[in-house]
């Protein structure tokens, strides 16, 4: 008894929800998978090349598989491990492990893998039919953009998940798509939980006219019928075809929710007597929303960004398939989809495929963000 | 009460005026310019437009105003009940919604109706059995079918039982068969149902995820409460304890949501209508916006906007009806 209330001392309330959360099964392996999912999205161009990663012919070795990355990929090859390695030393001779630095590594990886998503290999040679006494190819020895002779091959031992109607591989593509999908959920919803907690913390906070005003806003925005605005602002930036565009699009129409949240958690935890102690000793009005009531509110915000991501992803894919989305060459799960439509009657593995990788995803998140919600609710608490 | 209805129905007005202002704006500076593409479908019909006719076009639908002004004539316009006319066929666009409106009622009607007949049980019997193995197994399931994207589980049910290459039992698109015309009433409505049934189990199966979740929160909720307890000491039948105490309890909120998602009903299915070939109201906003027809548009935003708002207002009052504890002055 007295060990037990001696451990729970010493408990921040972050690593009880980090408990809690792990010990639910099905969020424990809902954070893996999406983990994994991003492990393989960055290591996509070894996964899925057409050229070898070693390659021995006529007593020299080489390397063919470096010199086809596009420039970006060594940008992102060499900065994330760079970050990581400065976030290590960080936290090797430092005790205070460093959630901000952490953040901005997040960031800067995600961005990066958003540019790289954009450029998938462009080198039209393959290594696969030239001869060499020893090679060593990537686990699917095709590139994302690279068109096969076998057209509309259904899944096999050389084509794992088939081709499309160019000879793509669709492994490949599906692989390097995997980029896309992810970078656009975190950014698009990362735009959305900016646009949101300022918004619903302003109206919370101020209340008065402020709230009314922000509160017209958020009516208006979701009056619209769903994807109206969405597809209108993409006919905006139709002629540039950016996958930020896409992003900020998906962004700037998902922030009402959030909105409505933040400002709920602002009017609940305003009314406290801890904000007002925190202004009487002269805190200002920025200090107390973001050191105060802000860290008060962040359990529920993290949950709704959490389901956040996995409906951006299932807009992106969406549009993509109505052919408002990415555009070629970029591969994107929505774009398989949308060649799937055409030719549904036979090519079955054209809607499989993508459309099973995206219910992996979408799950996943949604069990990350059902267990962040039973960990962060003191109400639904199995004792 | 009275005066709190006044205020929300004075509300509306500003927010209904946003919404139209903004996507008359929007729709002003997109590059989807009317008078060009009526002009070059036109040109492949045989009917290229001459300059002058173009010119007359562009004055008649006030494209040569500025935004504002085009508004104010537009909003004058639907003050006097008229939604102007469509750009495409020069129909009037309150009768060209009124075609669709009954087609796409009746699919997402039943949609919703079934969701939530089954997903209010599936809740409550996860709520009950709370924690346990039936409990784990429906979310599991329902977030299952919720990762789905309905237009993979469109392209896969055709595929497999609408004509592709396995089995042939259900219509692949479109609403009545060709010669619907010429059947009986019975026949026809069998006709209707069969191509029902696919674009309805697509918009059906996703929303069962939140709506039973929803029904297990407040059913969780409900049998919390102390007059469970006294229901089960008193000595009733566990039956009798969820069914007549705590389930009628737990329906309250679900009333309200219910209620929310009454706009779904207009708005229609962008993406199933579309797949399915279903003329509903989703497939006359994608189209509309493909071809830039404006006051189609405008129409269908300001239906859908007003609906939305009546069924938030519902949403609140109906709150308010069947829990007497709630009370706005």
């Amino acid at each position: 008894m007295n060990d037990a209330a001696h451990e729970t001392y010493h408990e921040t309330y972050a690593q009880r929800i980090a408990r809690h959360f792990m010990a639910d099964s099905f969020a424990r392996n809902g954070l893996r998978v999406v983990i994994a999912l991003f492990i393989i999205a960055a290591l996509a161009p070894f996964l899925a090349n057409s050229h070898a990663i070693i390659r021995v012919a006529d007593g020299h070795i080489s390397f063919p598989i470096f010199p086809s990355l596009e420039p970006i990929e060594w940008r992102f090859l060499v900065y994330v491990p760079l970050a990581a390695f400065v976030y290590f030393l960080r936290a090797r001779f430092s005790h205070r492990p460093g959630i901000g630095l952490l953040f901005i590594i997040g960031i800067v990886a995600l961005v990066e893998l958003t540019l790289a998503a954009t450029h998938p290999i462009n080198d039209p040679t393959n290594d696969r039919d030239r001869p060499a006494s020893f090679k060593l190819m990537p686990p699917i020895p095709y590139s994302p953009i690279e068109s096969t002779p076998d057209q509309f091959s259904p899944p096999s031992w050389k084509h794992l998940c088939g081709t499309d109607s160019t000879g793509r591989d669709i492994a490949a593509r599906m692989l390097h798509g995997a980029r896309t999908s992810l970078s656009i959920g975190f950014v698009a919803q990362s735009i959305a939980l900016l646009v949101g907690v300022t918004l619903g913390g302003l109206a919370g906070f101020y209340r008065g006219w402020i709230d009314i005003g922000v509160c017209r806003f958020i009516e208006i925005m979701d009056c619209f019928p769903p994807l109206l605005l969405i597809l209108v602002a993409i006919s905006l930036f139709a002629s540039q075809n950016n996958m930020f565009y896409i992003m900020a699009v998906i962004g700037l129409t998902s922030w009402t929710g959030l909105a409505r949240l933040v400002r709920g958690e602002f009017l609940r935890l305003g009314s406290q007597p801890f904000p007002q102690a925190a202004q009487a000793l002269g805190a200002s009005d920025f200090r107390v929303i973001v050191r105060h009531l802000l860290p008060n509110a962040l359990g529920p915000i993290l949950v709704s960004a959490t389901f956040g991501v996995a409906s951006a992803i299932l807009i992106e894919s969406s549009l993509s398939f109505l052919g408002f989305g990415m555009q070629a060459p970029t591969p994107s799960w929505g774009d398989i989809l949308s060649d799937a439509r055409r030719y549904i009657d036979f090519a079955w593995w054209l809607a499989f495929f993508p459309g099973l990788a995206i219910l992996v995803t979408i799950m996943s998140y949604n069990f990350v963000g059902e267990g962040l919600r039973d960990a962060v609710d003191p109400r639904l608490k199995v004792k | 009460m009275t005066t709190y209805l006044l205020r929300r129905i004075l509300l509306m007005v500003p927010t209904l005026f946003g919404i139209t202002l903004l996507t008359f704006l929007l729709l002003r500076i997109s590059p989807i310019n009317p008078a060009l593409i009526k002009g070059a479908g036109g040109a492949e019909n045989g009917r290229a437009m001459t300059a002058e006719q173009r010119e007359q076009m562009i004055k008649f639908y006030d494209l040569d105003k500025p935004a504002p002004v085009a508004y104010c004539k537009w909003l004058w316009k639907v003050l006097h009940g008229n939604l102007s006319d469509s750009f495409v066929d020069n129909r009037p666009v309150a009768k060209k919604i009124a075609e669709r409106m009954g087609l796409t009622i009746s699919i997402t009607g039943t949609a919703l109706i079934i969701s939530y007949l089954v997903a209010i049980p599936l809740g409550v019997l996860a709520a009950i059995k709370r924690g346990q193995a039936v409990d784990r197994s429906i979310s599991f399931v329902v977030f299952l079918l919720y990762s789905i994207p309905s237009f993979v589980a469109a392209l896969l049910l055709i595929l497999l039982v609408a004509g592709g290459d396995y089995l042939d039992l259900l219509p692949m698109y479109g609403i009545n068969s060709i010669n619907a015309s010429a059947m009986g009433y019975f026949p026809w409505l069998w006709d209707r149902i069969l191509h029902m049934i696919l674009p309805v189990i697509c918009l059906t199966y996703a929303s069962l995820a939140s709506i039973s979740r929803y029904a297990r929160v407040s059913m969780l909720d409900a049998l919390s409460q102390d007059f469970v307890r006294t229901a089960r000491a008193k000595g009733l039948s566990e039956r009798l304890v969820i069914m007549r105490h705590a389930l009628r309890n737990a329906l309250i909120p679900i009333i309200t949501i219910f209620t929310l998602e009454i706009p779904v009903l207009v708005s229609g299915a962008i993406i199933i209508e579309s797949i399915f070939t279903l003329p509903g109201m989703g497939q006359l906003m994608f189209q509309s916006l493909d071809s830039g027809d404006y006051p189609v548009i405008m129409g269908l935003t300001l239906l859908i906007a007003i609906v939305t708002l009546v069924s938030y207002l519902l949403a609140d009052i109906l709150y308010a009806v069947v829990d007497p504890r709630i009370t706005y002055e």
